[in-house]
């Protein structure tokens, strides 16, 4: 039993990591999750929120307090909902950064005692990185960018960003079906040795370099109807209009919801502050 | 009243030697429904983006003349004023949509030009357009049909009084189509709007449109009422356009002496059913018999099928909620030397059955097997000599910067000796030899295709996949992609086409296989498939117009051609 899980598990490990599996990866990051606590709230809270969270613990070296810091930002992921593959790249990332200092220590001699320090450094990371990933992540982009226009950002970055969701998927299609066209026509080198796994991934590397081309052509093309179209919609004479700004921002509204979520978090960091002066 | 006024106008696009459109003249009715046709370049997309002031404004140029849209003349309006009363829908109208979700799609260009009821405008045209209930849906949520509905209502929410859709149904099944153009109905009578399409489906133009403007090299030819314009069949076959088939059939009995009655020719099988009442069905005649003959020349050798699918189950991993089930416990053989035709609706799974031949999708559950191998541990890369696919949309196949070198590059790649020889070949077979430098991407509709084409069987592959080969195609390259087709035969055995082109199938295919939800409804030869009403009805498949029109006259009538049509009936 435990053998053929252990079997499937590996099997869908290899079987899952494909393009496919990256583009719903992506999908299910940028669109899968707007039914979710995070996603509802103001944007603008957030971000204030954001900055709180991803600035302050860099400047702090108390454990308590950064304990707390994490717990919270590990709290607002979960309620996200964000995509496995985030978490998983977020997991190596903070491995690369201040993990593998600690095996390496422990190759040189040193002792357990090297722990505290590096976890100092594991949590600011962590919780910097966990915060940024429940704001980008969980908000839906086309708030987020309403919300850093609200903060003075100008149009075309706020634009850039949800049209850069819009066409993500078709992008992505369209790279997928680019790749496929190398596999129905290219002729990779066998991978049953050793060598011929390296040559094999070489292979591999290559050709998603070569599908850039066709990908950025095909792309071009593409744009030219959605210069035409953005220019019949207005798109050029809204940017430096000021009532068109007002109306869009006209939707973002503070709610209760909002103001809970500041209360708690303000509270739960409070209780950190006041746990690391006690002990 | 004129809504629209071109007055002498002559226009050619930046750095480009030859004008485009070449002192043309057109007055439009206010509330008309128009159909514009021509041959591909003859300048039908540039004349339409003259009518929303994208010429001359975005698109600069050598502009002479004058165009009046509503009493505007384009020259000293902007983009914007002319917006709000000539909207457009692209052909590739999926790019035209900018933003993420529906609702935000549809109002916002009314937001740009900072309508304080822009929310309400963009719900408006959505219930207008039939997309109610799918206004927090994300884009990609939707089908090819309803996808493009919403840019119609991206243009219908500026409320303009006129609307101009270039190639508004060349990508949709059918029962799309039809909605596409009962909701353009709806606008044009209801709510008083002018339509204006680009249209060489002359059969949807028969049942909706009721003028017609012709156009050849840039010149307007003629403007006539409908059914007058399409009953001149032989010069809309001069500038390569397909009649509709109740009217070729009537011309070429007409040719032949039979006699019927005067005045104009019917375009529609109802207007048929009266100008062809009297002539009698002959089921003797020589060219039903050879019809039938010619199917019963399937193989039925011991011999391993070519491929086949073994109760086949496939799903889509969705972005939320359950996954997506294109099939489920399929179950298909093609037999080698087949020629099959591959139907059904947008979305019934045509594509992925294409994909799971070649190898680029692996089944969940079941088998596919080639000649008698499963190739669930083959590598598509292995596959490639046996089996090849060429997809629906030519510019995903180029790779290369040259039509040459993505030829080449299959044959290169697995060291085929005699490559250069063989591409040579291939290039002077379609017809790119005079091309081969220039990149796939650049060419004309029907030589795109013909590079993809070549590129596909240069590996001399035993079966060939063909997705969509004649979507977006007028006459002459569509007749250019049947005559490749046949001179493939040598090679290619077994080929099968996915498509929405029934004329292709009902002369092309001898086994039609049917998909509708991930499952086999119908396989068999024309006379099954088409004879069961049942079968169209639940699928939205439809035969041609003229085998409706042979059944009408008399129900043991199976006409699939013009050519067998003329043949059996007589007076």
């Amino acid at each position: 039993m435990e053998r053929k899980a252990k079997k499937k598990l590996s099997e869908n490990i290899l079987d899952k990591f494909t393009i496919d599996f990256l583009r719903s990866q992506v999908l299910k990051n940028a669109y899968g999750n707007d039914d979710t606590m995070i996603a509802k709230l103001d944007p603008r809270i957030l971000i204030v929120w954001y900055l709180f969270l991803g600035l302050v613990p860099w400047f702090v070296s108390d454990i308590y307090f950064l304990l707390g810091c994490f717990l919270l930002v590990v709290a607002t992921t979960m309620l996200a909902r964000v995509a496995g593959l985030v978490l998983f790249l977020f997991g190596i990332g903070v491995f690369s950064q201040t993990g593998y200092l600690f095996i390496v220590t422990l190759l040189f001699g040193g002792d357990a005692s090297a722990i505290v320090p590096l976890l100092t450094l594991t949590l600011k990371v962590a919780c910097c990185s966990l915060a940024s990933i429940t704001v980008f992540s969980g908000l839906d982009p086309d708030r987020l960018s309403n919300g850093l226009m609200w903060f003075g950002c100008p149009e075309r970055l706020s634009f850039s960003i949800s049209y850069a969701y819009r066409i993500l998927p078709m992008l992505m299609e369209e790279f997928q079906n680019i790749l496929l066209s190398f596999r129905l026509r290219g002729n990779p080198p066998a991978s049953q040795t050793f060598w011929g796994k390296v040559k094999y991934l070489a292979y591999q590397v290559k050709t998603i370099m070569h599908a850039f081309y066709p990908l950025m052509l095909n792309t071009a093309k593409r744009s030219r109807t959605t210069v035409e179209a953005l220019e019949i919609k207005g798109y050029r004479l809204a940017a430096t209009d000021k009532r068109v700004k007002k109306m869009r921002l006209a939707s973002l509204k503070v709610t209760w919801d909002d103001l809970m979520f500041l209360a708690v978090s303000f509270l739960w960091i409070s209780l950190s502050i006041l746990a690391s002066t006690i002990f | 009243m004129n809504i629209i006024e071109v007055q002498n106008l002559t226009y050619s696009y930046p750095a480009a030697k030859e004008p485009v459109l070449k002192n043309l003249s057109l007055e439009i009715e206010k509330g008309d429904f128009l159909a514009i046709v021509g041959n591909n370049g003859c300048g039908k997309s540039t004349l339409c983006k003259t009518l929303n002031g994208l010429i001359p404004h975005f698109i600069t140029g050598d502009f002479e003349g004058k165009v009046t849209v509503d009493g505007l003349d384009t020259r000293e309006n902007d983009v914007g004023t002319l917006a709000c009363r000539a909207g457009y829908v692209y052909q590739d109208f999926e790019n035209q949509i900018v933003r993420p979700t529906v609702l935000d799609d549809a109002s916002y260009a009314c937001m740009n030009y900072a309508m304080e009821d822009y929310r309400e405008r963009g719900q408006e045209a959505l219930s207008l357009c039939g997309l109610e209930g799918r206004e927090d849906d994300y884009i990609w949520q939707l089908s090819g049909g309803q996808t493009h509905l919403l840019a119609l209502a991206g243009a219908v929410s500026l409320r303009p009084e006129i609307l101009i859709l270039d190639e508004p149904i060349a990508q949709l099944d059918p029962s799309h189509a039809d909605r596409i153009y009962e909701v353009l109905r709806k606008l044009n009578e209801e709510y008083g709007k002018t339509i204006i399409v680009i249209e060489h489906h002359t059969e949807y133009i028969a049942d909706y449109c009721r003028h017609v403007v012709l156009m050849k090299d840039g010149q307007v030819r003629w403007k006539l009422p409908a059914r007058e314009a399409l009953s001149r069949v032989d010069e809309l076959r001069d500038c390569n356009i397909f009649p509709p088939q109740v009217t070729a059939a009537a011309r070429s009995l007409q040719g032949k002496g039979v006699r019927l009655p005067d005045g104009p020719l019917p375009t529609t099988v109802e207007e048929g059913r009266k100008y062809f009442d009297g002539l009698v069905w002959d089921g003797a005649c020589p060219a039903c018999a050879q019809a039938k003959g010619d199917e019963q020349g399937g193989s039925q050798s011991a011999s391993p099928s070519a491929v086949e699918f073994r109760d086949v189950s496939m799903a889509f991993r969705s972005v939320k909620g359950e996954d997506r089930v294109v099939f489920d416990g399929l179950n298909l053989k093609v037999e080698r030397g087949e020629k099959i035709a591959l139907i059904g609706s947008n979305g019934a799974g045509k594509s992925t059955l294409m994909k799971l031949m070649v190898g680029l999708l692996k089944p969940q559950a079941g088998e596919v097997l080639l000649d008698g191998e499963s190739i669930r541990r083959k590598k598509t890369e292995s596959l490639s000599r046996k089996i090849s696919l060429v997809f629906q949309n030519p510019e995903e196949m180029f790779i290369k910067d040259s039509i040459e070198a993505d030829i080449a590059f299959a044959m290169q790649a697995r060291g085929v000796e005699n490559w250069k020889e063989r591409t040579e070949q291939l290039l002077e077979q379609f017809r790119l030899t005079e091309l081969r430098d220039r990149d796939g991407r650049l060419l004309s509709g029907g030589q795109m295709r013909r590079a993809s084409l070549a590129i596909g069987i240069a590996l001399n592959p035993g079966i060939l996949l063909l997705d969509e080969p004649t979507a977006n195609l007028d006459m002459a390259t569509r007749r250019e992609i049947m005559e490749a087709l046949e001179a493939m035969k040598e090679v290619t055995e077994t080929v099968m086409i996915a498509t929405h082109d029934m004329q292709l199938v009902c002369e092309w295919a001898k086994r039609i296989v049917v998909l509708y939800q991930g499952r086999v409804v119908a396989d068999g030869d024309r006379d099954e498939i088409f004879g069961r009403e049942e079968v169209a009805r639940l699928v939205g498949i439809r035969p041609p117009e003229i085998f409706t029109m042979g059944r009408a006259l008399d129900e043991r009538a199976y006409c699939y051609t013009v050519d067998e049509f003329t043949a059996a009936f007589r007076r």
